[in-house]
């Protein structure tokens, strides 16, 4: 499993144009859409990195998204912590929840095959979501704060500045993740060992190790998200499932291991996902932009390389 | 003769249970069934080394086909059990030639991408199919004779069994195992990969619009929710799974097993008792790959042959 950073740019400059052209014709949909691909784009990224360095699928990636909702719902209706604040424990939860989770499952698949390895992500995403159902039950809960509804009105167009948040934090995590990778120690080993793991470990890195570093803190990323999404979402034991399909789209999309083009992939998807959303009558029809992509990318890919 | 007594025995348990057995347990045994049907074509699938996660989505495909068929046409039930089966086949066929060209993950995937295609879809076909709220038949089939049903669907498992059977008795076990061991081998001693791989997928999927159209003429009633329900992807797979996979014991034994702990449950805890499948197919492949049929078989019959691993 190769895996490398690639500069974009003619993808990025496509997506612009795009982007113009909906500003034009439906400016709510374009900012939707941005809000939403930014969503993606970070919930997608965790996956990636999983995928790409370790070289597994994990279908339980959204579930443990979910199990951040409900973690931080917990603290909030316990002792009214603010969801922001509730960040730094979901995180580190989280952390330790997919470590520990890691070691005892998905560590002794790594090298079976792939049947294997997506079963037992199968296996571990109903574990998952049936753990919060006994718990909460399949009742909707969600939380309200202020700020989370707050709005500007710029030349007569009025919209949510909460929401405006997700961009930030995408490109946040995104340059973080970046500068982590090429300025780190550990970092590089990680790049060292998603390239080639045997010569990761010829030349003396922890390959176990960087494993479960990826996959736990990638897991731990999702307590940021989890974090700002509480306020605008009402959840449910299923709400984080689709994202493990959608973000598996993202990156088959971008290719493995690019990460900058799984945050162009994400906001494109989301606007064309919001654009479907905005034609009266036909938003329903939203739901089939990721998995006609995720399917047309994957087929057109297969030919591509039987070519 | 003697290795044909259980199976005999079994079928005619089989036949004359309604008459033993109360509605409730009736009832159990009826599903168990649908599931164990759908189990075992999910590995029929397997056997080609494919992993296929669209099990749901050709059982909605019959239960939508079947239903509507009935209620706009005016279809007799019982045939539109065969339409049922018939367009999930035909649709089976003309997906095959692109997803089946695709391996390991990307396979897998595309089915289960392809599950949620089908009942967006749906969903939003309102004036076709009802949309979300689904579409009531006016009659459940049989009139809801529980014992009829039972011997419907009794009827349909045991031909899926027989289909299995033949699968692994014919020469198409050898083409299907060639393919699933290594694929270059099996091209190069003149095995048409794909030919087979279509086969198999347009009758594992036939088989599951059967299942499917004959489950919703039992309930009278289809929705997107429940229709595509992941359930229908979980259990046949968890069954399947703890029974052992490649064979047509594993899958009836597991189906049985899960079946009956899955009622049990279901009454003891109301919520989340799915759980105990999650912990299932995670212990399954954590620890006993090959399922429990086959240890059993070989310390049964005494030998200390290993069977292949999960992935073989």
């Amino acid at each position: 499993m190769s895996f490398s950073l690639k500069k974009s740019y003619r993808l990025l400059l496509l997506l612009i144009l795009f982007m113009v052209i909906i500003g034009i014709w439906r400016p709510n949909a374009l900012l939707d859409g941005l809000q939403r691909g930014s969503l993606y784009a970070i919930i997608a990224l965790p996956l990636a990195l999983v995928l790409g360095i370790l070289g597994v699928l994990n279908l339980a990636h959204g579930d443990f998204l979910t199990v951040g909702f409900y973690l931080i719902y917990m603290l909030y209706s316990r002792f009214n912590l603010d969801p922001l604040v509730s960040i730094v424990p979901a995180v580190l939860f989280l952390i330790l929840l997919s470590g520990g989770i890691y070691l005892l499952t998905v560590k002794n698949v790594l090298k079976d095959g792939h049947l294997n390895q997506l079963l037992i992500t199968f296996g571990i995403s109903l574990v998952l979501i049936e753990t919060i159902n006994i718990i909460w039950t399949s009742r909707p809960r969600n939380v309200y704060t202020d700020y989370a509804y707050s709005a500007i009105e710029v030349g007569g167009f009025r919209f949510g500045t909460y929401e405006l948040l997700y961009i930030l934090i995408a490109v946040a995590v995104l340059v973080a993740l970046q500068w982590f990778l090429k300025n780190t120690r550990l970092g590089q080993a990680t790049f060292a060992v998603g390239q080639n793991p045997k010569g990761a470990r010829i030349v003396g890195i922890n390959v176990n190790f960087v494993y479960l570093f990826v996959f736990s803190v990638s897991i731990g990323i999702l307590g940021i998200v989890a974090g700002f999404m509480l306020p605008r979402t009402a959840i449910f034991p299923g709400v984080g499932s689709p994202f493990s399909l959608k973000s598996f789209a993202l990156a088959a999309m971008a290719g493995l291991g690019n990460l900058n083009g799984i945050l162009i992939a994400g906001v494109t998807l989301g606007i064309g996902e919001a654009v479907i959303n905005s034609i009266p009558n036909y938003g329903g029809w939203s739901d089939i932009v990721f998995f006609g992509v995720l399917i047309i990318v994957i087929i057109s890919r297969s030919y591509r390389r039987a070519r | 003769m003697k290795k044909y007594i259980l199976p005999i025995l079994l079928v005619i348990l089989s036949v004359i249970l309604p008459f033993i057995a109360g509605t409730y347990l009736l009832h159990i045994f009826t599903s168990i069934l649908v599931f164990l049907a759908l189990s075992l074509s999910w590995d029929m699938m397997l056997r080609t080394g494919q992993l296929s996660f669209g099990t749901a989505g050709f059982f909605g495909l019959g239960a939508y086909a079947s239903a509507l068929i009935v209620v706009k046409l005016g279809f007799d039930p019982i045939l539109s059990l065969l339409v049922g089966a018939i367009f999930s086949g035909v649709i089976a066929f003309f997906l095959g030639f692109v997803v089946l060209r695709l391996r390991e993950i990307y396979f897998a995937i595309t089915t289960l991408a392809l599950t949620h295609v089908f009942s967006v879809v749906i969903r939003n076909l309102p004036e076709l199919t009802g949309g979300s709220s689904g579409t009531i038949l006016s009659n459940a089939i049989f009139n809801g004779d529980p014992i009829k049903i039972y011997y419907m669907i009794l009827i349909i498992t045991l031909t899926v069994i027989g289909i299995s059977e033949i699968f692994k008795r014919t020469r198409i076990h050898f083409a299907i195992n060639s393919i699933r061991n290594d694929e270059t081998t099996a091209k190069s001693s003149g095995i048409n990969v794909f030919k087979y791989l279509l086969f198999v997928f347009v009758v594992t999927s036939a088989i599951q619009g059967l299942v499917g159209a004959a489950y919703v003429q039992q309930y009278a009633f289809v929705n997107p929710e429940s229709t595509f329900s992941l359930n229908f992807l979980l259990l046949p797979i968890a069954m399947a799974l703890v029974g052992g996979i490649y064979s047509t014991n594993g899958p009836i034994i597991g189906a049985f097993l899960l079946g009956l702990i899955a009622e049990y449950l279901k009454l003891q805890m109301p919520y989340g008792h799915l759980i105990v499948y999650g912990l299932i197919i995670v212990f399954v492949v954590l620890f006993m790959p090959q399922g429990i049929y086959k240890p059993i078989k070989n310390t049964v019959i005494g030998i200390g042959k290993t069977g292949g691993d999960i992935n073989a």
